[in-house]
């Protein structure tokens, strides 16, 4: 990773590019509807700046794409958009594959070590599986949290909320400066 | 790894003796661990070294090397039937690094090295560190006592342990050193303890655990007022709850953008053709630089942004044209014209550097 600095400065540049595309595009606009773009823009600048690392970023961009804003999505991304184009279908394939794949084996297993657990049954106490279930129903919550994170097992999904939670806060950090620079201005400007 | 089974296995082959020879063992196990401490503080001085010292430490030191080859002898003397091992003990370095390298391969910390910020460098050092020494602490501590309580079964297993300990005695440091660069052997991580399975579904279920235990830890380290708090479901709590509050933070903070002013997304592409520099927008920097900034940089933050709505207020007329230009005009004009009010550009572009 590189310097939370450059990040900032790269994630600011796609943003604008983004922001760009919708103040050429649509002009008038409501509150709310400026709102999103302005949200959408930013998370998806933010996303491109981790698109080759990270996973998360995939599935947001992907999201994105789904959710019919590929002009904004191609105008951000440049030249990588062709490229991801056709990735984010074949990764959500790959991840679903992966996700089957496995709970099969799951399956497999607690078929085998379910003989097993019958003798041991009385040794596992309520605790520990009060304690599972909480953690489980936790991680559950994590992963709709997670951009793409229904998709993870669960080492890559702490993996990339570590990596989102990073993004989160530069990402907040540049908008508020931004927010704050510009409320400034408009401060003066309506005194004078 | 397959080394040391076979060696294990044949200690479990002439575990089978009488009741004497156990006691003997026993005294002897006893007696081997009263040497442990002084070579395990050994490691642990080693482990502040850095590893192609330590390496070199542990070749060339003779008194490592003659624990080392104590141990070996000792050992090999007790179990008697067992044909001693080959003394030349050094010469299995050469063997390790290869060993080294294939288990860094399979090393469940090596793959997460390459996601991990630097930032999250440093940190990560730490647990890492914490772990791999009580881990190379406590099997003696965790043998001993069952020397006394159970002395058949327990010893038999111990011997099983003290056999795979003695020859692996000589890798451990050259494992450790290797530890320290930031990687991490998987049977020294995930070795199993007295009682656990050893088949291999079991001990990749262990490294798994650890892998994610490690990473929560980083977690812990990144989310603010995690690091007190014990127990992995307050742990993740805290993590929802940060990246909740994080997300809303985005929602809020883009509201606001959306409200502060209806020129935002203006002011933006201004910036943006500062950004992507075109020779028009360097010649305005040029001129209006050394007029500017001197002065900003006497005064201070309000006096900046007075001078800021000032040159705003004289331009505005400008952009309010430009807005009606745009509509009627194709995204690749629009760019043209942003260029030519390109001269209040860079100030908003430096004033938004100086900000982040």
């Amino acid at each position: 990773m590189r310097s939370p600095s450059s990040l900032k400065q790269e994630f600011l540049k796609t943003w604008l590019k983004g922001l760009q595309v919708y103040t050429s595009t649509k002009k008038k606009m409501s509150i709310l509807e400026r709102k999103k773009a302005i949200k959408l823009s930013a998370d998806i600048a933010m996303a491109s700046t981790r698109i080759s690392t990270s996973s998360w970023s995939r599935a947001l961009v992907a999201k994105a794409c789904n959710a019919s804003n590929s002009i904004l999505v191609e105008h951000v991304l440049g030249h990588e958009a062709h490229v991801l184009k056709k990735s984010p279908k074949n990764w959500m394939m790959a991840m679903s594959n992966k996700r089957i794949r496995s709970k099969k084996i799951l399956r497999k297993s607690c078929t085998t070590t379910r003989k097993m657990r019958k003798k041991v049954a009385h040794v596992v106490d309520e605790a520990s599986l009060i304690a599972k279930r909480l953690i489980m129903k936790r991680t559950k919550v994590l992963k709709s949290l997670v951009p793409g994170g229904e998709y993870m097992d669960e080492i890559s999904l702490i993996k990339e909320t570590l990596d989102y939670i990073l993004s989160l806060r530069i990402q907040v950090d540049v908008m508020r400066h931004l927010a704050n620079a510009t409320e400034k201005m408009d401060h003066g400007k309506g005194y004078n | 790894m397959e080394r040391i089974e076979a060696i294990g296995a044949r200690s479990v082959g002439c575990g089978m003796v009488g009741d004497e020879f156990n006691r003997q063992i026993g005294e002897e196990i006893h007696r081997l661990m009263s040497v442990q401490p002084e070579s395990g503080s050994s490691f642990i001085a080693l482990l502040e070294l850095p590893p192609n010292q330590a390496m070199e430490l542990l070749v060339h030191s003779p008194e490592v090397a003659v624990v080392d080859n104590a141990n070996l002898t000792l050992s090999g003397e007790q179990f008697g039937q067992c044909p001693p091992l080959p003394p030349a003990l050094p010469p299995i370095f050469p063997s390790d690094t290869a060993l080294v390298d294939r288990a860094s391969k399979f090393s469940p910390i090596a793959n997460s090295d390459e996601v991990l910020t630097s930032k999250l460098e440093t940190v990560k050092q730490e647990p890492l560190d914490s772990d791999s020494n009580p881990n190379s602490n406590s099997s003696p501590a965790v043998s001993n006592p069952a020397v006394d309580q159970n002395p058949k079964s327990a010893k038999r297993k111990d011997r099983e342990k003290k056999g795979k300990e003695s020859n692996k005695k000589s890798k451990k440091p050259a494992n450790e050193t290797s530890e320290d660069g930031g990687e991490k052997l998987p049977y020294v991580h995930v070795r199993a303890r007295r009682g656990q399975a050893t088949d291999s579904h079991s001990l990749a279920e262990r490294a798994r655990r650890e892998k994610i235990n490690a990473r929560m830890k980083l977690l812990q380290e990144l989310v603010p007022g995690c690091n007190k708090i014990s127990g992995t479901a307050m742990v993740l709590d805290e993590i929802i709850n940060h990246v909740q509050a994080l997300q809303r933070q985005v929602e809020f903070l883009s509201m606001r953008l959306a409200t502060v002013n209806p020129r935002v997304d203006f002011n933006f592409d201004t910036l943006l053709a500062a950004e992507s520099g075109s020779p028009v927008e360097s010649n305005f920097h040029g001129m209006i630089t050394p007029s500017m900034w001197p002065e900003v940089q006497l005064h201070g933050n309000k006096q900046q942004y007075e001078q800021l709505w000032h040159l705003d207020g004289l331009h505005q007329p400008v952009w309010v044209r430009e807005e009606d230009n745009s509509n009627f005009i194709t995204p690749e004009n629009s760019l043209l014209t942003y260029d030519s009010s390109a001269n209040s550009a860079p100030l908003h572009s430096n004033q938004l550097k100086m900000e982040l």
